[in-house]
């Protein structure tokens, strides 16, 4: 079977069997108080690909993308169980630091959410508290990241600036930057392109496309041309269940689950 | 059918008008005393206003001439010590109900037990302080006068700072969280960033709050009629000296407590309308 989808799969071959899994959920299950969220969910995200995470609304994609840096700890009455393993090592551990899986996962949100300073500190809080950089060092490094995201030639006059004072798509790839610059190793992106307009949207998709030559991406989405358009990989998820994953051309153009075809056929979500 | 339909619409419409009106009528009625009240106290205060008020002791009762100027001192001494003492304590408690006590009994009881103080009546604190401070210390002092200041000051802060840190949208401190910054650093660079103009609007409101308070003093400072910095001694203010020359038989006693009254009423309301500017100009960022 494996082999067939390599054939199908003509353009991305080779490399592809020699893909690590970054991220593997083993049996996850995830409760809010009572109701149970995520069931059973058994799932790899292959190192240095985007990963898409698509389904309906309440089918828990966003709740599993938050298992993966266990932000969901924020929030009494919540808990998840199971084994999330980065690299191998199960982030469910209680010993498992907290401080250094969100550096090595970072996140982006739905809505951008800038801090309240300038432009320039944006990208420099985070990097602050886990290096100590000399101010050269510092303003190459806020540079990398802005321009990483494709934002640098839009700020470089304003970087003192307020963050607040951007556009919307201008601040969620503040957002992508201010993620990109810790260098994590994998970047979770929560439907970042959901407030954006079309021109934003496609910045930011082009730059996802660019940036999983250096991580491993995770995207939820609800827009299917999208999912489509920049991942390698495609789970489908309904109620609380992952019910199909696999190369994202595989299930686009022939699901193996009737579910999955009604949905990305448009028949119900 | 259209007929039934147009009667309806116009029995709201009539409701509505009603309405409008009855509200129209309370707005005015509360707005003519608030006139009222700033309009006797600038038609009397102005009257009374001079220099001497701010260079010269209270005077003995039926002597001429005479200031405010221990009792501007005292209040001013005295709200100063509150806002040092209240400020950490109600920042800190604030931040600790809304950020790290979040869905827990312990939080909820707190936040209870502190709207409960924040509506006691003064004059229970006042004879609170009497009990913990004047009556072992055997005397009446600026100290005393402060910390019951401070009980007043304490509950608005922490209720302010509770609610402006709660306006901050969950996300935020999810984006903070994500970049692998610990909680208290979170709150400290980000939260309490986001939430600075509120929560110093709420520490203008609460020394406008606790500038006008009379019971407390009444039980703790005192008064005094001379100069005195000393603040382990009975210390004058500006709400005793208007309640004890007000209510006194002698013309400049009372024309002094009408100065003292407008100086007041004129300051609580600049800090009010400063503080509402810097929410405004928060807004409009």
């Amino acid at each position: 079977m494996l082999q067939s989808q390599d054939t199908f799969d003509t353009t991305r071959k080779s490399e592809k069997p020699m893909l690590k899994d970054k991220i593997k959920l083993e049996k996850v299950n995830f409760y809010y108080g009572e109701s149970h969220a995520i069931k059973d969910v058994n799932l790899s995200f292959p190192e240095r690909q985007v990963s898409a995470l698509i389904g309906p609304s309440g089918c828990g994609k966003s709740t599993l993308l938050r298992i993966l840096n266990r932000i969901y700890m924020l929030y009494p009455k919540m808990r998840a169980s199971g084994a999330v393993k980065l690299d191998g090592q199960n982030i469910l551990d209680a010993g498992f630091s907290m401080n250094e899986l969100r550096a090595r996962v970072g996140m982006v949100f739905q809505k951008p959410v800038p801090f309240p300073m300038s432009i320039y500190d944006n990208i420099a809080y985070g990097i602050k508290h886990h290096e100590r950089l000399g101010k050269a060092d510092m303003d190459v490094r806020v540079e990398q990241a802005l321009r990483q995201a494709a934002l640098w030639d839009e700020v470089k006059d304003k970087l003192k600036g307020s963050g607040l004072g951007l556009s919307g798509g201008q601040q969620q790839r503040l957002c992508i930057a201010r993620g990109v610059a810790l260098r994590p190793e994998v970047l979770l992106l929560d439907e970042p392109t959901s407030a954006l307009d079309p021109i934003s949207t496609a910045k930011v998709e082009e730059l996802v496309t660019q940036l999983k030559a250096d991580f491993t991406i995770v995207i939820v989405t609800h827009n299917m041309q999208q999912a489509s358009r920049i991942s390698d990989n495609t789970t489908f998820m309904y109620l609380g269940e992952m019910i199909e994953t696999g190369p994202t051309a595989q299930i686009f153009q022939a699901p193996k689950v009737k579910r999955t075809e009604d949905y990305i056929t448009g028949r119900y979500g | 059918m259209a007929s039934s339909s147009t009667s309806l619409y116009r029995r709201r419409q009539l409701g509505s008008l009603i309405a409008l009106t009855l509200c129209g009528i309370a707005t005015a009625l509360g707005l003519v005393f608030l006139i009222w009240i700033i309009w006797t106290t600038l038609l009397h205060g102005l009257a009374a206003l001079s220099p001497a008020l701010i260079t010269e002791m209270t005077p003995p009762p039926g002597e001429d001439g005479g200031g405010l100027a221990n009792a501007f001192m005292g209040s001013l001494l005295m709200v100063f010590l509150a806002v040092v003492i209240g400020t950490p304590i109600g920042v800190l408690a604030g931040t600790f109900l809304s950020e790290f006590s979040r869905g827990k009994k312990l939080g909820e009881t707190i936040r209870f037990v502190n709207d409960i103080l924040l509506s006691a009546p003064s004059i229970i604190i006042g004879l609170f302080v009497y009990e913990l401070i004047v009556r072992p210390t055997g005397r009446f002092s600026g100290f005393a006068g402060g910390i019951a200041l401070a009980f007043i000051f304490v509950p608005v802060v922490v209720r302010t700072t509770d609610e402006m840190l709660r306006l901050v949208p969950d996300v935020m401190r999810e984006a903070a969280l994500s970049l692998g910054i610990p909680r208290w650093k979170v709150t400290v660079n980000v939260l309490y960033r986001s939430a600075s103009t509120g929560i110093l609007t709420g520490i203008l409101l609460a020394i406008a709050r606790i500038s006008g308070e009379t019971a407390p003093l009444l039980f703790t400072a005192l008064n005094n009629q001379y100069w005195s910095l000393d603040m382990t001694q009975p210390m004058a203010n500006i709400p005793v000296v208007i309640f004890q020359f007000a209510m006194s038989p002698y013309e400049q006693w009372q024309n002094l407590a009408w100065a003292g009254a407008f100086v007041m009423t004129a300051f609580v309301l600049i800090l009010s309308v400063v503080s509402r500017s810097f929410l405004n100009r928060k807004g409009g960022k």
